[in-house]
Order: structure tokens, then sequence, then C-alpha cells
């Protein structure tokens, strides 16, 4: 029993250890430090909000073949209705930052809504539907927009307190994790989800009602990334209205570590907790990247991640055998 | 008993629904083709122009995307596709500015075409890494290396690039379309009078079965993106010929058009035995063709939100359409 407890602890927290270490290493040779004031503190908990949600966004359709697109879109989209209401309404002044919050949360939660109703009333792939559904969404955003950078909306006292207070994004990532924990550990839903996505026909002949249970999903994974959109929104200052065939696609692209971490770490817990820690070393990556941004292009940031994730990628998919080479002959 | 099947209203039904749904891919590219006639001539402008840019535009992405039909087909998809054909083009131009020479910049186009391919199939049949991952991360890679390149090597122009008598022998159409016609017709070979081809179509409509039966994935994954690469490399060097420089953006939006594209033209994301070499062609110059005609209805900049919309829901009616005899009871995945 202790054993078991202890196994579950130390295989939780390993990764985010190791990362720690080989960063923190690497700054201290580079005479650099990871997290060295105020701002980067509240970036890197920002960031790692970020990368969480996004990448528990990304999997909820993913885990179940359903490939969707369509989610950077759905975060633009979302925050550009979200600050134009909230500016229409409060012109920049107190509270901003909340409505804008709650409103990017509707949005997003709606967009999610057309794009599952469509997935499910045409019957086509996701993958198809939700090439579709970016391209309309994209072509929403620009038209909304002009295709400029939409930045007096969101540049107020109220969204520069929140991007400069570390316990907001906190509290978020609390939140979430929790409501996600329940939803799909804990109710009727999260049970059915987990029947379908093991087992699609065997599930439905059980009477389990599969259109409801993929629209939801659409519904939960547009919320989050309407919180994945503001959270950007708080990091960078401005929205890109401007992205165009598929320029959108890109926010996903930094879920993709993540997700294969954090569903490595969620053997020993729980998937949810592990894409929190898989975001807290993504996080700690990129606080990393900053320190040494005068050394480090993005160019090259962009080839480490990738080749990260090719790297664990190939340790998590060759397991097995890397076992049986490393293990000492009887 | 075939008397009894043909009578048979319903498979009559199906049989005449499964025509109408093979000939639309084609009989909608004509109508667009028409209809883009049609709407340049009611502007007064120069239809041959026009129709230049539509075929430099559509060649690139048919080229590519007929190519990336072999990897369609085994149920796969690479969304890298537009990054390899940047850095392809990219190393192409470092080389003749190196070396002066056209064969070798070719032999680079074409070398590191294929080399980028081949890398991410063995990457994903050696160690067993899922498809779609490896190209998302050959992607990040080709394209930021590409970017480095040609910011270290553009200066203050942001670009690089050959001088444009290097590649004027190319520009003539009827070299282009004859370029295009036998890579098309080799594929199409290939793909429908070989071994290599039936056993991809199968490996994509029943992996389970057609490994039972002794064919190879890793096998036929390898050829397939061997196939892709060598697409890749002539849409590299069309772009080239077209636009003798290389920014950071070029061939940015290949990768996905080309989903779009094939889907267009007919045929399943699914792969299968429903692949078809044609809807490449077809799909990629509808696709090119629908774009373009939107961008003269809607003229202004916001236009360009409202055509990417139209042009959205016209891909999602007709993927709609040519689905609808293959509906299952529980949603796709």
């Amino acid at each position: 029993m202790k054993n078991t407890a202890v196994k579950k602890i130390v295989g939780t927290l390993a990764i985010p250890v190791l990362f720690a270490a080989v960063l923190l290493i690497l700054c201290a040779i580079g005479g650099k430090t990871m997290i060295g004031n105020r701002i980067s503190l509240n970036y890197f908990v920002l960031y790692a909000a970020v990368v969480m949600i996004t990448t528990m966004a990304l999997s909820i359709n993913l885990n179940s073949g359903r490939f969707d697109f369509s989610l950077g879109a759905m975060a633009v989209l979302a925050s550009v209705l979200s600050s134009k209401l909230t500016y229409a309404v409060l012109g920049g002044g107190t509270g901003s930052a909340l409505v804008m919050l709650a409103l990017n949360i509707v949005f997003g939660a709606l967009l999610g809504l057309f794009s599952g109703a469509l997935y499910v009333t045409l019957r086509i792939p996701p993958i198809i539907t939700s090439l579709g559904v970016t391209l309309i969404l994209e072509g929403v955003t620009f038209s909304v927009t002009g295709g400029k950078y939409v930045m007096d909306e969101v540049r107020n006292a109220s969204m520069t307190a929140f991007a400069g207070n570390w316990y907001w994004p906190l509290l978020i990532i609390a939140a979430v994790l929790a409501l996600m924990v329940y939803l799909f550990d804990h109710t009727r839903f999260g049970y059915n989800y987990k029947a379908l996505m093991s087992g699609q026909a065997v599930s439905v002949n059980t009477g389990i009602r599969e259109v409801p249970n993929a629209v939801l999903c659409y519904v939960i994974c547009g919320a989050l990334m309407g919180i994945v959109g503001f959270l950007n929104v708080a990091r960078s200052s401005n929205i890109n209205g401007g992205s165009l065939n598929f320029g959108s696609i890109s926010i996903m692209f930094t879920a993709f570590l993540p997700m294969f971490i954090g569903g490595y770490i969620g053997r020993f817990s729980n998937d949810k907790l592990g894409y929190l820690m898989a975001a807290i070393c993504m996080s700690m990556l990129n606080s990393t990247f900053a320190a040494f941004s005068n050394e480090v292009s993005a160019s090259t940031q962009s080839i480490i991640n990738a080749v990260l994730l090719v790297l664990f990628l190939i340790y998590l998919n060759n397991e097995g055998l890397l076992k049986k080479i490393l293990s000492p002959r009887k | 008993m075939e008397k009894t099947k043909s009578e048979n209203p319903d498979v009559r039904k199906y049989k005449l629904r499964q025509t109408l749904i093979d000939i639309l891919p084609l009989a909608a590219l004509a109508v667009l083709f028409a209809a883009f006639c049609g709407i340049v001539a009611g502007k007064g402008y120069r239809l041959d122009l026009y129709l230049n840019i539509i075929f430099n535009e559509g060649v690139v992405l048919a080229v590519v995307a007929t190519g990336a039909i072999f990897i369609y087909s085994l149920g796969s998809f690479d969304i890298s596709l537009g990054a390899s054909t940047l850095f392809s083009a990219t190393l192409g131009v470092m080389a003749y500015n190196a070396t002066g020479s056209l064969p070798v910049m070719l032999l680079v186009i074409f070398g590191v075409a294929v080399g980028c391919s081949l890398l991410s199939s063995v990457l994903a049949s050696v160690f067993h890494i899922p498809v779609f991952v490896t190209t998302v991360a050959m992607m990040s890679v080709l394209s930021a290396i590409a970017s480095q390149i040609i910011s270290v090597n553009g200066g203050a122009l942001g670009g690089i690039s050959i001088p444009s008598e290097v590649v004027a022998p190319f520009e003539p159409p009827v070299i282009k379309i004859i370029l295009l016609a036998v890579f098309c017709v080799v594929c199409f070979f290939i793909f429908d009078f070989t071994k290599v081809g039936r056993r991809q179509k199968f490996l994509g409509g029943n992996p389970v079965c057609a490994k039972l039966s002794g064919i190879s994935l890793n096998k036929y994954a390898i050829i397939a993106f061997v196939i892709a690469g060598v697409g890749v490399g002539l849409g590299a060097f069309l772009t080239l010929v077209y636009t003798p420089s290389v920014t950071a953006s070029t061939a940015g939006s290949i990768g996905m058009n080309i989903l779009v594209a094939i889907v267009f033209g007919g045929m399943p994301i699914s792969g299968g035995p429903r692949s078809r070499i044609y809807s490449a062609l077809i799909g990629g110059f509808s696709y090119i063709l629908l774009n373009n005609i939107l961008k003269l209805i809607i003229d202004s900049n916001t236009g360009y939100g409202i055509s990417q919309i139209v042009s959205a829901v016209f891909f999602l009616a007709v993927v709609y359409v040519t689905g609808l005899n293959y509906r299952t009871r529980n949603l796709p995945r």
C-alpha cells in the first residue's frame, strides 16, 4: 500500500523534477536565472495556465479519435468578440478583465457548440468538419477585425492588473483542474465519455447516447479555448485578427508535447494532473528560453521543442523494448 | 440473379447516386471554371492573365497533392508538406547561389524533399511514432530552419532569390503542363496498375486484414512518403519557376490546402479503395478557382474573410454530398 503511494508520487513528480534539475543546471552554467523576478513569475504561471488548458482542450476530442483543427480559431474569435463587447459596455474600465473572461468562456462554448452541432449533423469525419470550421471562424474573425490587430479594446488597467498578478492565472488553473476532474471522473457524462472512448460501437449498443456526449465535449473544448484566448490576450496585450488560411492552428501545436508527457504522468495519478505537471515543464522550458533569449532564437526554440517531442515519443512508443534491452540478463 | 439486382430500386438508386457523386467533383470543376471565365470577362479583365495566375497557383498545389495521395490513401496524413516545400526551395536557392549550377539546384531540391519525407516515414515506421505527430514535429523543424536561413541570408529584403533567367526556360505554361502531366501519369500508373498502389489502398481500407495478408505497412508507408517527396520537390521547383525568390511564408498554406484539395476532389480523408489520383488534380484546381472567384466577387479587404467563409461552406457542402452513400450509424471518427 505504502509502496504504491510512493510509486504514484514519484511517478507523478519525476518528469517535472528532472526538467527543473536539467534547466536549472543549464541556467547556472549560463549564468542566468530561470525565474528571476516577479514579472517572470507572472509569465511563468500565465504560460503554464495557457499550456495546461490548451492541452486539456486538445486531448478531450483527440483521445476519442476526433481531431480538431479549429481550437486556435475558437480562442481567437472568442477573444475578439468578447473584447469588443466588453469595451463597448465598460470602455476599458474597472472589471473589464473579469467580464471579458466570462464572455470569452460563453463565446468559446457557443463556438464549440457550433462546431459540435455541425459535426453531428453532417456526420462527416471530425477532421474534415474541423477544417471547414477553422476556415469559417478565421473568416469571421477577419471580417470583424478587418484583418487588423485588436489592441485598444484589450489594453486597460484591469487587464494589466490581471497579467501582473500570478495568483489570478493560478486560480484559473485550480478552478479548471477541479472542474475537469469532476466532469470527467465523477459524473455520468465522464463515465459515458470514457466508455465511448474505449469502445464506441459497444457503448452505443449498450444505450449510451453518443451525440449529446460528443456535442458536450465540443462545448467544453470551446469554453476551455475561450479561457486560453483570454490568457493569450493577457500575455500579449493584443489579438491578431488577420490569420487566414489555417494561420490559427499553430496555437494548438504547443499542446502536443505536454499532451503526451501528461498522458504518461497520468499513468501514475490522473491524466488531468499529468497535464498540469507537463504544463509546468513547458513553462519552465519557456522561462529558460526567455532567460537565454539573446543566445537562443525563436527558430532554435521551435527546433528544440520539436526534437523533445520526437525523443519523448520515441521513448513512449518503444518503452517495452527499451526496458527489455536495459534490464539485466538473468 | 443479375437481373434481380438491377431491378431492385434500392440498388438502382444507390448506383445512380454513386455515379452522380463520382462525377460531382469534375462537374464542380467545370462549373467553377465557367464561372471564373464569365466573371473575369464580365469585369472586363484580361482572361489570359487571370488564367495564368490560376494555372501557376494550381499547378504547385496539384503536383504536391498528387504525391500526397499515396500517403493519404494509407489513412495517414502529412501536414509538413508545405514546410518541406519551403525547406527544399530554400536549400535549392542556397545551392544555386553557392554553385551557380541549375542541375545542382535541382539535385538539392529533390534530394532534400525526398530526404525529409524519408525521415518522417522512418521516424514513424522504425520508432512507431504516430505519423501525424511526426509530421507536426517535422513541420516545426523545417519551417524554423528555413526561416533561420532566410533571415540570415535574406538581409533587408527578407527573402533569398535566384536570377529569374535561370528558371526562365521552364516558365512557358506548356513546360509546366508537360511536367504536371508526366508526374500525374506516372503516379496514376503506380497507383492503379501496380501492386504498390493496390496494396496501399488495401492498407488504407483495412489495415488489420492487409497485415494478416502479409503486407508490410512500414514498407508501403516509406514508398508513399518517397513518392510524396518527389511531388514536394517538383512543387518546390515550380514555386521557384513562378517566383524565383523564397520568403518565410512561401508555400506556407500548402500543407493544409492539400487536405482541402484532396477532399474537394472527391477522395475520403480516411484513404482506402476510394482513393483516386485525379482527386488531387481536380480538387487542387477547383480550390484555387473557387478562392479566386470569391476574391474577384468580393473585392475589398474585409472580403478576404467573407470569401474564406463562403469557400469553407462550399467545401463542407461538397464533402457532405460526396459522402452521402457512406453514412454510418455511429458518429464517424
